[in-house]
């Protein structure tokens, strides 16, 4: 049998999410609700942001547009996975009721046919508020908007994401082994609060970590770099979207392996 | 004929925790855990054609789900050979899964909240079915059963029987060589169960399908299968067709008597009387499961006869289920 | 009324969470790092401001604050919302209401098992892990014990209010929306992420205002204040008892009216 073709996934994807949309719009209830709590996040974190910069002008030497920019690049980043990846979320769900199984059973990969099956469509309001601060702060950064800056913004949005993306895999695979894995994926996810914040910050042997082990650094700050110190890049900044590429990969083997592993609870 | 199905001394063995008791001994878990391994499928073998429909059996925890899972690939056996159509399903799981259904009872496969046909459509793609191949399908279950008010539907505010129909039609869909179906019937009410099984037979029919079924109904079992094999802790203990099954017992049969009086009491009295048979009541009948080898059912009535007064008999032939259960009970000699 | 049956429930709970030895250890390595981060982060910050005292507190007040108020985080949330949306939606919940045990009872007792375990496992530790590490700047005397009494009134306006939130389940099926929206006000109003103290004053008042200060900022208030002043003391352990009072009698209410509603119309 030949192998699947890229075109055939995002066929299949495309399918799904369309018929997806559809029937979410039938519970507009539902819907409003999750939106304003997702507004309600976004307003949360910028207040927090707000009320520590009204109170100290700057860290390290990144001053309050910069902090901004950092901000607004990890809320765009942390999009897709919040739209395309949501059903890791639910995934201990299936493994535990042994509910799982059934995505064992196509001829397609499990891993996308797992993710295929939910789009978080909140997610979205998030991508607004983030294109919004953003696009405020480049501007009060008074930064050039040539199609080059458009390219690298994109290219290194897309890295940051994957990176994310990566880290929440890896977290949500984590339950086909240990049981309560929700509370290692809510750590991950209370970690890319702080992936907004300078790396510099830490002591070497945190930002190895942060880095290397648990790469929140790649989240905003390494790809903000490209954008914000055009002057003082360092490697690992292009280096990131190899890096980031890695770190999806790796993370998709894990989920993989521990699928493969899996076999379901009871006999 | 060919077989579509090869499974050769498959063993597996899985390593479970044992845990402790109470307070005490889960602190103690925290510290020092003890493994045992339990062994599941115990040196399988079988083969089978296609277009048969094996009734696959044995009590809950025999086993069953995890052979299943070995031939659909979703497990590696210990050791042994599994071949489904030429293929080694754990080594080439999704080319395997073109070639199967799978529909486990009461676990939906399809999209929640998509409507059944938005799952079908999607189902085709995912598969790559013909376009001409899907609509002759669609018209063979038009055919068989009522499913325009199913098809747009959203699965989540389907029925369960209607949810199980669905499922069924699902797997059925890209024209599979074989389709496993786990309790297809369980909890469902008796005319949607005869439903399914009509549907079930004349797809086998129709298209050569072979079914593996599990089940604990035997009224599917009656209805659809040819051939039967039990297992019970893992090992197999019955592979033949259902009427040497009842061969095995055949020389068994069923003495209905109603006495007068309370039959719950007169149940007790007879137990000892002839404490040689299995005596069993309920509201109306007094069964008395008699050996015709080694007496016959008329001087076990006329014994009875001695002390009771006997208002109604009937005399039956062993069903599929006792038999059943007096293999999960004595096993196979 | 007897004890035992609680105390049954109690002991369920601890045997249940003791069951996840590795989660057990990902919760304290999780929240290490967690507080690592916050140190850093403060560090810079305070060192970038260029002064010792910001709004009356120094970098070692802040650092106490914020850390313990993330361990009586890890204390207190028990994911009640969660559990009563989804047995709403299973169903379950009618198996629960017919449980010789009031259910707004039933679920508290349910998790107090969780209680303990997570108080001896992360609040202990971490609290003597922070006296020891900040010598002295912990006050070791009488307001420990006001901080006991300001924790166990905070644990049950906490409830309450959870309680509160996870009754409007019952009128939607956005259990995500309904706890974001929870999650995200009582973390910021209560002083969790940031201490009330860098609020701008308006900010502050309306914070004050509000029954979420009770939890986080009133008890952690108490126990760095070596010689609170008698008005101090009334005012914030009154306070908490007026909240405690009012959620309860508010989150009692609130679910009598919508069961009636609910059994009433069979929903």
């Amino acid at each position: 049998m030949k192998k699947k073709s890229f075109g055939f996934y995002l066929r299949i994807y495309g399918k799904i999410l369309a018929q997806d949309l559809k029937s979410k719009m039938s519970y507009r209830a539902d819907f409003i609700i999750s939106t304003i709590g997702m507004i309600f996040t976004n307003l949360a974190g910028f207040i927090s942001f707000w009320i520590l910069f009204r109170n100290f002008p700057s860290i390290h030497g990144w001053g309050y547009y910069e902090m901004l920019f950092l901000y607004g690049f990890s809320l765009v980043a942390l999009t897709p996975v919040q739209c395309l990846f949501d059903n890791n979320w639910s995934l201990r769900m299936y493994v535990y009721s042994g509910d799982f199984i059934k995505y064992c059973f196509r001829p397609i990969n499990l891993f996308f046919y797992f993710q295929s099956e939910v789009f978080d469509i909140k997610g979205l309001g998030q991508l607004a508020f983030g294109i919004g601060t953003l696009a405020y702060s480049w501007n009060k950064l008074g930064l050039a908007f040539t199609p080059l800056m458009l390219l690298k913004l994109i290219v290194f949005l897309i890295t940051a994401s994957l990176v994310m993306i990566a880290m929440q895999n890896a977290a949500a695979a984590t339950c086909f082994w240990i049981q309560n894995s929700f509370y290692v994926l809510d750590l991950v996810t209370r970690f890319k609060d702080y992936a907004k914040y300078p790396i510099t910050i830490f002591s070497p042997v945190f930002r190895f970590l942060f880095t290397f082990i648990m790469p929140i650094a790649f989240i905003a700050y390494y790809p903000s770099l490209v954008i914000l110190r055009p002057d003082e890049i360092p490697l690992l900044s292009w280096l990131s979207p190899l890096i980031g590429v890695i770190f999806f990969y790796l993370s998709y083997k894990f989920w993989m392996f521990g699928a493969m592993k899996y076999s379901g609870t009871g006999s | 004929m060919e077989n579509i199905i090869e499974i050769k001394n498959v063993t597996k063995e899985f390593k479970v925790l044992n845990r402790r008791e109470g307070l005490k001994g889960s602190l103690m878990d925290l510290f020092s855990r003890d493994y045992k391994i339990v062994r599941a499928v115990d040196n399988i073998s079988m083969n089978i054609q296609q277009g048969e429909i094996v009734g696959y059996l044995g009590p809950n925890g025999a086993g069953k789900s995890t052979t299943i899972k070995m031939m659909t690939g979703v497990l590696e056996p210990s050791s042994g050979e599994i071949l489904v159509g030429g293929n080694v399903p754990y080594q080439n799981r999704a080319k395997n899964a073109q070639e199967i259904g799978v529909v486990f009872g009461q676990r939906s496969q399809l999209w929640w909240a998509l409507p059944l046909i938005e799952s079908f459509k999607i189902l085709k793609d995912i598969y790559g079915v013909s376009d001409e191949d899907y609509d002759n399908m669609l018209n063979l279950y038009r055919s068989l059963v009522d499913i325009e008010p199913l098809l747009h539907k959203p699965v989540r505010q389907m029925s369960l029987g209607q949810r199980t129909l669905s499922d069924i039609l699902a797997a059925f869909l890209h024209n599979p060589k074989i389709v496993f179906l786990d309790e297809p019937t369980i909890g469902l009410d008796v005319s949607m169960k005869a439903k399914i099984r009509t549907l079930i037979h004349a797809l086998n029919q129709e298209k050569n399908t072979t079914v593996i079924l599990t089940t604990h109904d035997m009224g599917d079992v009656d209805a659809l299968c040819r051939r039967i094999v039990i297992i019970d802790h893992g090992k197999m203990l019955y592979d033949n067709d259902i009427e040497h099954l009842k061969g095995f017992f055949g020389s068994y049969r069923t003495l209905k008597v109603r006495p007068a009086g309370d039959i719950g009491e007169k149940a007790k009295l007879l137990a000892k009387e002839l404490p040689e048979f299995s005596v069993t009541a309920d509201d109306e009948w007094i069964s008395v499961l008699v050996d015709e080898e080694k007496s016959k059912v008329l001087d076990v009535l006329s014994q009875i006869q001695k002390n009771h007064e006997i208002r109604d008999m009937q005399l039956q032939e062993i069903s599929t289920e006792e038999v059943i259960k007096k293999i999960y009970e004595e096993g196979v000699e | 009324m007897s004890v035992k049956k609680y105390l049954t429930l109690t002991r369920a709970g601890i045997i249940e969470s003791l069951q996840f030895r590795l989660g057990t250890l990902v919760i304290i390595a999780g929240n290490l790092l967690y507080l690592i981060v916050i140190y850093f982060l403060w560090k810079a910050i305070y060192a970038s401001a260029g002064c010792d005292v910001v709004n009356g507190m120094t970098f070692s007040d802040t650092l106490i604050y914020l850390v313990l108020a993330t361990a009586l985080f890890n204390f207190m949330e028990m994911y009640v919302v969660w559990e009563m949306g989804r047995n709403i939606q299973s169903g379950k919940i009618v198996l629960d209401l017919l449980k010789p045990m009031e259910y707004r009872r039933y679920m508290f007792w349910t998790y107090s098992g969780s209680f303990v375990t997570q108080f001896f496992f992360t609040f202990l530790p971490t609290f003597l892990a922070v006296a020891l590490v900040t010598k002295g700047a912990v006050p070791l005397g009488i307001n420990l014990l006001y901080f006991v009494i300001s924790v166990v009134m905070a644990v049950s306006i906490n409830y309450s209010i959870d309680f509160f939130v996870g009754t409007i389940c019952l009128y939607t099926e956005s259990i995500w929306g309904i706890n974001i929206m929870k999650q995200v006000i009582v973390m910021l109003f209560s002083g969790a992420t940031i201490p009330l103290a860098f609020f701008p004053d308006a900010l502050k008042t309306v914070a004050m205002a509000m029954p979420f200060q009770s939890i986080y900022n009133a008890p952690l208030s108490l126990l760095l204040e070596a010689n609170p002043t008698p008005e101090m003391l009334l005012h914030t352990l009154g306070l908490q008892l007026f909240w405690v009072l009012a959620m309860l009698l508010i989150s009692r209410l609130f679910w009598k009216i919508s069961l009636r509603q609910i059994t009433v119309n069979g929903g």
